[in-house]
């Protein structure tokens, strides 16, 4: 009843629940809010993921602080954008994150730098197992991945960890742009009833 | 080149991945994405699998990142709730679900009058577009299955009508009978909360002596309504005594 005792219980229970997708999307709201507090809550919870991925797509650790910077600076100024009707709170999150990254990587100073990184790709298998750590979510991941046939699979992880376009996956695995599109889909079809997302 | 309605359908994956480089290709599914709800609706599952992906590769950032991003969202002005333009998923026809909900409910009257004003105002197709996307929200506020009526008199006169969809977090108002200002002033309207104050927008002027619906997002717990008479153009915070306080039972 009294607005001003929910807010810290409110965060612990952020904080505490397991995945705490509808928490973590009230928090959102009330850093649109303006609420300093709400969005260090987010920071906690969040930072470590978008760090992640956007390292997994830029190798470079420094470059992915400054890009984990600007992707949670844009979540503070446009948390109002987020619309809780079209999807959770980290897929927004992380939406953005990734799409930032992948902008960075596109960039013409970035362009050299890819190119002997595609030069050098060989296991992207050894790539996924390198950095799936212990945790819960890491287990699931790997597990639902193991499931897919290996074309689908180094297709998935080159896109979305490697950050390559399906047109750069097709080069790299050798095989046509048509069936890549197909297996990404496949793929991803496959871990999504495997993850038991919607 | 022409992409069959299949080749383009197949598209989705890569696009959730951001792995459809900028161009022609990328435009032309985003276009299509607008169009077709079952690929909008895979397109988000794939999404939440990345998701998963990147909670399955989290780092731990050096430990002053967690200050530099505090610190410079303090220095960050945010953008303001707003109206949201996008297409959700929605009903075949929009306009099937109010009915049950509003008979019986006369005020509300004024909050369907002031839809059927807008449409009535456009003068171009950005225009119509802009009241359309405005009016698909209100009615999924007025839709909502806990959706809440209140009226309130405003002090000085008049009347505010307010639907509030607590579980989406918003409101749409409309207000009847306020005074006329002089040139130079505007109503606003806040959503006044602890400890923040935020401007839910301006009242856009009267048309009989009602303002079209305002819709304001972001609505929480603790929150009222309130209304200012503010300099043209609006203020950061309220400047004046508001004129109505109206608590949110969200």
């Amino acid at each position: 009843m009294n607005p001003n005792d929910s807010d810290a219980s409110r965060f612990k229970s952020a904080t505490t629940d397991r995945r705490g997708e509808r928490d973590l999307d009230l928090l959102l709201v009330h850093v649109a809010r303006g609420d300093t507090e709400a969005f260090e809550a987010v920071y906690d919870r969040l930072a470590g993921p978008v760090y992640g991925v956007i390292r997994r797509v830029l190798r470079d650790p420094s470059q992915s602080e400054e890009v984990t910077q600007e992707v949670l600076l844009e979540v503070w100024r446009t948390a109002a954008r987020f619309d809780p009707a079209v999807g959770g709170a980290a897929t927004w999150v992380m939406t953005i994150a990734h799409r930032r990254a992948i902008d960075r990587v596109r960039s013409t100073t970035a362009a050299a730098d890819r190119e002997r990184k595609t030069a050098e790709f060989h296991v992207p298998h050894d790539e996924v197992a390198e950095a799936v750590e212990a945790s819960l979510d890491a287990e699931r991941v790997r597990r639902c991945l193991d499931g897919l046939t290996d074309v689908q699979r180094e297709s998935i992880t080159l896109a979305y960890y490697g950050g390559h376009s399906y047109r750069e996956v097709s080069d790299l695995l050798k095989v046509t742009l048509g069936a890549i599109k197909t297996r990404i889909r496949d793929g991803l079809i496959r871990m999504r009833d495997c993850l038991g997302v919607s | 080149m022409r992409l069959l309605r299949h080749d383009l359908h197949s598209l989705s994956g890569a696009y959730a991945l951001d792995a459809l480089e900028p161009g022609a290709e990328r435009d032309r599914f985003t276009r299509h994405l607008s169009r077709c709800q079952s690929c909008a609706s895979e397109v988000r599952g794939f999404r939440e699998v990345a998701t998963a992906m990147a909670f399955a590769t989290a780092a731990e950032p050096s430990a002053g990142l967690r200050d530099r991003v505090l610190a410079a969202a303090a220095r960050t002005r945010q953008v303001p709730p707003e109206v949201r333009t996008h297409a959700r998923p929605r009903r075949t026809r929009t306009w099937t679900p109010w009915v049950p909900w509003l008979s019986g409910v006369v005020a509300t009257a004024s909050i369907v009058a002031a839809v059927l004003f807008g449409f009535a105002q456009a003068h171009t197709q950005d225009e119509l577009n802009q009241v359309r996307a405005e009016n698909q929200a209100i009615s999924l506020i007025l839709s909502a299955p806990k959706a809440k009526l209140l009226t309130y008199p405003v002090t000085h006169g008049g009347m505010a009508t307010v639907v509030l969809a607590a579980d989406r977090h918003e409101l749409a108002v409309v207000t009847t009978g306020l005074p006329a200002l002089p040139a130079g002033k505007v109503y606003q309207l806040w959503l006044i909360g602890k400890p923040t104050i935020t401007s839910a927008g301006l009242l856009p002027p009267a048309k009989d002596g009602q303002t079209p619906a305002v819709l304001a997002t972001g609505v929480v717990k603790g929150d009222a309504l309130g209304l200012t008479v503010e300099p043209a153009g609006g203020s950061a915070q309220p400047t004046t005594k508001p004129i109505l306080a109206l608590p949110l039972p969200v």
